[in-house]
């Protein structure tokens, strides 16, 4: 090769090469961000971004948005909003390492495992504790730790609900007795006719039955657009995907389970006392 | 307090209708009528014929349609509903057929209301209750409640009730309605003291006994008044 | 006799129905009344708590509630708080995990708080630890404790005993050797939580049971103002920016949009379902009522009773009903109270002299206002029943049923 075209090369090269390393640095690695933090700093999709472990910024690097994402809703983090990013986890240790501690020797607080037989998860555990110590490895569903807030709500939340039910059972007794009174001459003149009290209470289970089981629909009914409501009014004002009220099915069950016998009792109840005086003092006005 | 001529109650051409699904329905046409002071005057006739409607216009519980009604010269229609209750009140006494007697007042709390109701002194409502009382021949059973008593001696606190306030006019529709003959006829003869004392009287009945004590017996038909008989 | 009176017989005219009403009114007036404490009832708590003690400012090296950052040089930086003009005194909190040794059975675990307080005012020094003795006396040397009452029971541990504690300062995989520390007093922890126990000493101490291993951070350093905590936590931010600051009503606040939130919004939504549910009870009861009695009260009109005077009859016994089940939905809702609170304090990490339920005077005016709201809405519909009761079509519709 002539030497001439030799340096040309070399020159075309030494232009070259420079730029294709320069051209590696300037493209920062891509990160995502929570839509949260997106919408308040007006971030985004393709906007480069610095990121530092203190405030002061030591150590920031640049980071170029791949993507916005949606947090999983966490219900321990209510009202909380989730100004959050996601990095690969290399560049993550990269930028949390403290100084002098050389690669690899970081920590990490927690490994999530999906195993492909998630039934396995007990006996996978149970391996792991024992053959690491100082590791905790739990399966997901016992991880209650986080979980024991929510049963202490739930109890919370037990209690208030037969407050409830006492409160609308004395309601229901009050307005049953004034019901069935409306209809006390009716009841003399059955009584004077000669209908057993066994067929009139009959009569008024049935009565009760219906008017409860017509209740009981109309509650569920009025439960589910509350749902919607609740959910709702809570979703927008948190910002957030959680479900804060759901009907499911055991629930639907639970509530026509105690408030149609519970309304059909009343109404025995409020007309026992009333069948029990003789059908002319009923019939009297 | 006196209207002109002692006329207590004036009704002019008055009918009352009503508006029904079906269509409208002329309780009362073209009814002309003055009570005086101590009129005592029964209306009769069929079912249906108007006599309650009619009633219950001259006592200003129902106004007209058409045609005046005075009563003490004023002009009732143009009355606000609190001034027709304070006519009422003051001046115009009804009895029931279901005496209407409050179930959880003793006799004589229920004599009392009209009276307190109208701002009386408590004693002198108090004298006045027992007064009443021992007129209707119930001072015994002045603490009785209503279901302590009989249908004749529950109308007879009805009575003293609507005498409270010392009406000018007394209105009883069909007041002997619910009691057997006997005890009818005690009531009926209670009303004629009370007329006989100087309180108009109005009574619609079908009791013929009670509309021939009447000085003045209208015989209502259709709405309109058929016949008037004068004793 | 008055509307209040004639009300009041028409209510025991019935006896059942209307104590049941009453009863009703009750129980959801409880509910009510317990909603609204709960509305403020932490608040209020927290910030009892966190001013129970005179510190009035708190610098930590994350947001508090516990973010689980530590303040670097601890030591370095309260001395340089307490020369603050506005600073009374700083006292340095660190805290570690221990466990202290029983007679028999398992060791007993425990918090261990170590504490030193810094300040330029004699006055300020001579501020306590923020924990109250109950018996005995505060910890001074490094050989000595104090510890909690559930300690003092479970162990039957009284001052002048003695306890030997293994402590870890740095991380919970540490195998220290057994320190002996003397029991010299029993105290009260204000953040205590309900299952744990705790110990407190001088941080002295606490180095000592960590075998010296305690480092320069702290958890939390605690600041006493001469006066201005506003003033107090601004300069200790603008001399320590890398800390966070905050006065007590600042960490309620925060806590109030974040932890606490919850519950507001709880007692929001059921004070709102239990007001249109005593109204809408209400409503039925006393319509029905009133339904009975029409030609009781056409009767009354064409007596001469105005309109304006049986509505008063009816607003009257709305009036009646609410108040008297107002009345007793307070003792009731105070028992329910403390029931519902402590269930609530079952969560972990709440501290045992938090509480949910607080009474107020606020609460109590509320209650009061809502009340009667509720009277005078659930007597609209019935008011309104009777005021345009046509009287002659009444009587004449009872004589024909």
């Amino acid at each position: 090769m002539k030497l001439a075209t030799l340096i040309r090369l070399m020159a075309v090269a030494g232009w070259l090469w420079p730029s294709a390393a320069a051209a590696q640095e300037t493209t920062p690695p891509v990160i995502l961000v929570s839509r949260q933090l997106a919408e308040s700093e007006g971030l985004e999709v393709g906007s480069v971004i610095r990121l530092a472990t203190d405030a002061s910024g030591t150590r920031a690097r640049e980071f170029r948005i791949g993507g916005i994402y949606e947090p999983t809703p966490d219900p321990a983090r209510l009202g909380q909003v989730p100004r959050s990013v996601r990095l690969h986890l290399p560049e993550l240790l990269e930028m949390t390492r403290p100084v002098g501690v050389p690669p690899g020797a970081e920590y990490i607080a927690s490994v999530n495992v999906a195993l492909v037989d998630p039934n396995d998860a007990p006996q996978f555990a149970k391996d792991v504790n024992a053959r690491l110590p100082g590791v905790l490895a739990r399966p997901s569903g016992e991880a209650a730790g986080s979980a024991g807030p929510f049963r202490v709500l739930e109890r919370f939340h037990l209690a208030i609900a037969v407050v409830t039910i006492v409160a609308a059972t004395v309601f229901l007794l009050a307005l049953t007795i004034m019901l069935v009174d409306e209809r006390r001459e009716t009841v003399g003149v059955l009584r004077l006719i000669g209908l057993p009290v066994r067929r009139i209470l009959a009569q008024i289970l049935l009565e009760g039955l219906m008017v409860a089981g017509a209740g009981a629909v109309f509650g569920l009914v009025l439960a589910v657009l509350s749902e919607q409501l609740i959910n709702q009014f809570f979703q927008w004002r948190y910002d957030t995907a959680l479900v804060f009220v759901r009907v499911t099915r055991d629930v639907a069950l639970t509530c026509v389970s105690i408030a149609v016998p519970l309304g059909a009792s009343a109404t025995v109840v409020a007309s026992w006392a009333l069948l029990r005086r003789g059908g002319l003092r009923l019939a009297r006005r | 307090m006196s209207a002109s001529n002692g006329v207590i109650v004036d009704a002019q051409h008055v009918s009352r209708v009503f508006s029904m699904p079906a269509g409208p329905v002329t309780a009362v046409r073209d009814v002309t009528l003055q009570i005086r002071n101590g009129d005592h005057i029964a209306v009769r006739g069929p079912s249906g014929c108007g006599k309650s409607t009619l009633l219950h216009m001259l006592g200003c519980v129902e106004t007209q349609t058409s045609g005046t009604l005075l009563f003490d010269g004023k002009n009732v229609s143009q009355l606000s509903d609190a001034r027709r209750s304070l006519l009422r009140l003051r001046q115009i006494g009804f009895v029931f057929q279901r005496f209407f007697l409050l179930p959880m007042l003793t006799a004589r709390e229920n004599v009392e209301l009209p009276m307190s109701e109208a701002g009386v002194p408590k004693d002198t409502r108090q004298q006045r209750v027992q007064q009443l009382l021992e007129y209707v021949g119930l001072a015994a059973r002045a603490d009785h409640r209503p279901s302590q008593l009989s249908g004749g001696e529950m109308q007879r606190v009805a009575i003293a009730r609507a005498l409270a306030n010392g009406p000018r006019l007394l209105l009883a529709d069909e007041p002997t309605g619910e009691l057997d003959e006997a005890t009818g006829a005690q009531i009926a003869g209670l009303l004629d003291r009370v007329n006989q004392a100087g309180t108009a009287l109005v009574i619609v009945t079908h009791d013929p006994t009670l509309a021939d004590r009447a000085a003045r017996v209208l015989t209502m038909r259709d709405g309109q008044i058929e016949s008037e008989r004068s004793r | 006799m008055t509307a209040l009176g004639f009300a009041w017989r028409s209510l025991v005219r019935q006896p059942a129905r209307a104590a049941l009403g009453i009863l009703g009114v009750a129980a959801v007036g409880a509910l009510l009344f317990d909603m609204l404490m709960l509305s403020r009832g932490l608040i209020v708590s927290m910030q009892d708590l966190l001013d129970r003690g005179g510190w009035d400012v708190r610098v930590s090296a994350g947001d508090l509630p516990a973010s689980g950052l530590r303040v670097s040089n601890a030591l370095q930086t309260a001395d340089a708080i307490a020369t603050l003009p506005s600073v009374q005194a700083a006292l340095v909190i660190r805290g570690a995990s221990a466990e202290i040794d029983r007679a028999s059975g398992m060791p007993l675990k425990a918090a261990f708080q170590g504490v030193a307080t810094r300040s330029t005012d004699p006055a300020g020094s001579r501020l306590r630890a923020p924990w109250t003795i109950l018996r005995g006396r505060d910890a001074d040397a490094p050989d000595e404790v104090v510890i909690d009452e559930r300690i003092a029971s479970e162990s039957r541990i009284e001052p002048g005993n003695a306890i030997t504690m293994r402590a870890s300062c740095v991380a919970d995989l540490e195998a220290l050797p057994a320190t002996r520390l003397m029991v010299v007093g029993v105290a009260e922890f204000p953040f205590q939580t309900t299952n744990e126990s705790t110990v407190g000493g001088t941080l002295d101490a606490l180095k000592a049971a960590c075998g010296g291993n305690v480092g320069q951070e702290a958890d939390l350093i605690l600041v006493t103002s001469k006066g201005d905590a506003d003033g107090t936590a601004a300069a200790i931010r603008a001399q320590h920016p890398e800390v966070r600051a905050a006065t007590n009503s600042q960490v309620v606040g925060r806590l109030q949009q974040t932890g606490f939130t919850y519950f507001r919004q709880i007692s929001s939504v059921l004070t709102t379902v239990t007001v249109s549910f005593a109204v809408l009870l209400i409503t039925v009861l006393l319509t029905v009522s009133v339904n009975q009695r029409l030609g009781e009260i056409a009767a009354l009109r064409a007596l001469g009773f105005s309109r304006m005077r049986v509505v008063k009859d009816v607003l009257s016994e709305s009036a009646l009903i609410v108040g008297i089940g107002g009345l007793l939905s307070l003792p009731l809702g105070l028992l329910l109270a403390s029931g519902l609170d402590r269930i609530l304090k079952g969560m972990p990490g709440i501290p045992v002299a938090l509480h949910f339920f607080v009474f107020e005077t606020g609460a109590l005016g509320v209650h009061v206002a809502l009340l009667v709201a509720t009277a005078i809405i659930a007597a609209l519909y019935p008011m309104r029943i009777v005021s345009r009761l046509p009287i002659a079509a009444t009587l004449r519709d009872e004589v024909i049923g």
